[in-house]
């Protein structure tokens, strides 16, 4: 026999658990870059009072996307170590789905110039001059040792 | 049948796999499972996160420039279907595959090389670094004898 119906309990209510989910989910790192364009900075950082707002939502750290009480705990924040590392964070560009398809080689060519990628890509041919390089300089040091014995 | 890839880790997702998430402002992400799920509910970045394609690449731990990556793109060009065309298309496909194959493995191969002379040398250090810490009998009367013989010549000397 099947189940009839589930018990009535809290922790068995879905939608309340989907509501909390979807409201305390935090901005991503894209769209907080979003965020810190001048245009929209200036909005956020001038909202009209709000009550259901920690501090009428007047104290509002854009990097973090924190509302707080009052200016000194705000200032205490930006001095801390988690703001710090949002800030360091938000300097690299966000991470995008046409880069996860770049790293398997899936990139479009529309017969323009593509620019290479920034970070250190390696090619088998790079590889094997290094490691040729890296041998002839242990033989050279090698020999070296031999003569002065 | 359209095969995504993993926000995450690049790997594919195929149809009836994974999870989707829209977001609010209506951009949408894919996960192949719910490890990379869980790992972008962490707000990890993938690009620090070892196990991702993304990491492997930038980090040169695979092969990230070929000609052989030439191949495989998005043009945007439509082309009229061509019987012989696509049979030649195929057999180049597996002809590319089976050589980008053969390099990856080469490139392997050039990653991992001077890897146990490296470790040797390494061991050999330690132990030499640490030997006071092994108490195998013979090792202790070997150091035994060179002590005694230390202490006669001292005495020679003196």
């Amino acid at each position: 026999m099947s189940r009839v119906r589930r018990k009535r309990m809290h922790c068995n209510n879905k939608e309340l658990h989907q509501k909390y989910k979807s409201k305390r989910r935090t901005k991503d790192l894209d769209q907080i870059q979003e965020d810190l364009k001048p245009e929209n900075k200036q909005r956020l950082l001038s909202l009209p009072e709000d009550e259901d707002l920690p501090g009428l939502g007047q104290h509002y750290c854009v990097e973090c996307s924190r509302y707080y009480v009052d200016e000194r705990s705000l200032g205490e924040h930006n001095r801390g170590r988690e703001h710090k590392r949002r800030v360091r964070d938000l300097k690299a560009p966000a991470y995008t789905q046409k880069e996860a398809e770049a790293a398997v080689g899936l990139v479009t060519d529309n017969g323009r110039a593509l620019s290479t990628p920034a970070v250190g890509p390696l090619s088998l041919l790079s590889l094997k001059q290094k490691n040729d390089a890296v041998a002839a300089a242990k033989v050279a040091s090698a020999d070296r040792t031999m003569e002065t014995e | 049948m359209r095969l995504e890839k993993c926000y995450f880790c690049s790997s594919t997702v195929y149809p009836g796999h994974g999870t989707m998430f829209v977001r609010n402002d209506g951009k949408s992400f894919r996960f192949c499972r719910s490890k990379c799920h869980r790992n972008f509910k962490m707000k990890r970045n993938p690009r620090k996160v070892r196990w991702t394609k993304a990491f492997r690449k930038a980090a040169g731990k695979e092969m990230a420039i070929d000609s052989t990556f030439e191949f495989e793109k998005r043009r945007n060009v439509p082309v009229r279907y061509d019987r012989d065309l696509m049979s030649t298309t195929i057999k180049a496909m597996k002809r590319v595959q089976e050589i980008r194959a053969r390099r990856e493995r080469a490139f392997f191969k050039q990653r991992m090389s001077g890897n146990k002379e490296r470790e040797r040398d390494l061991d050999i250090k330690e132990i030499q670094k640490s030997i006071h810490l092994i108490s195998t009998p013979t090792i202790k009367a070997k150091e035994m004898q060179k002590a005694a013989a230390e202490s006669s010549r001292q005495m020679d000397l003196d």
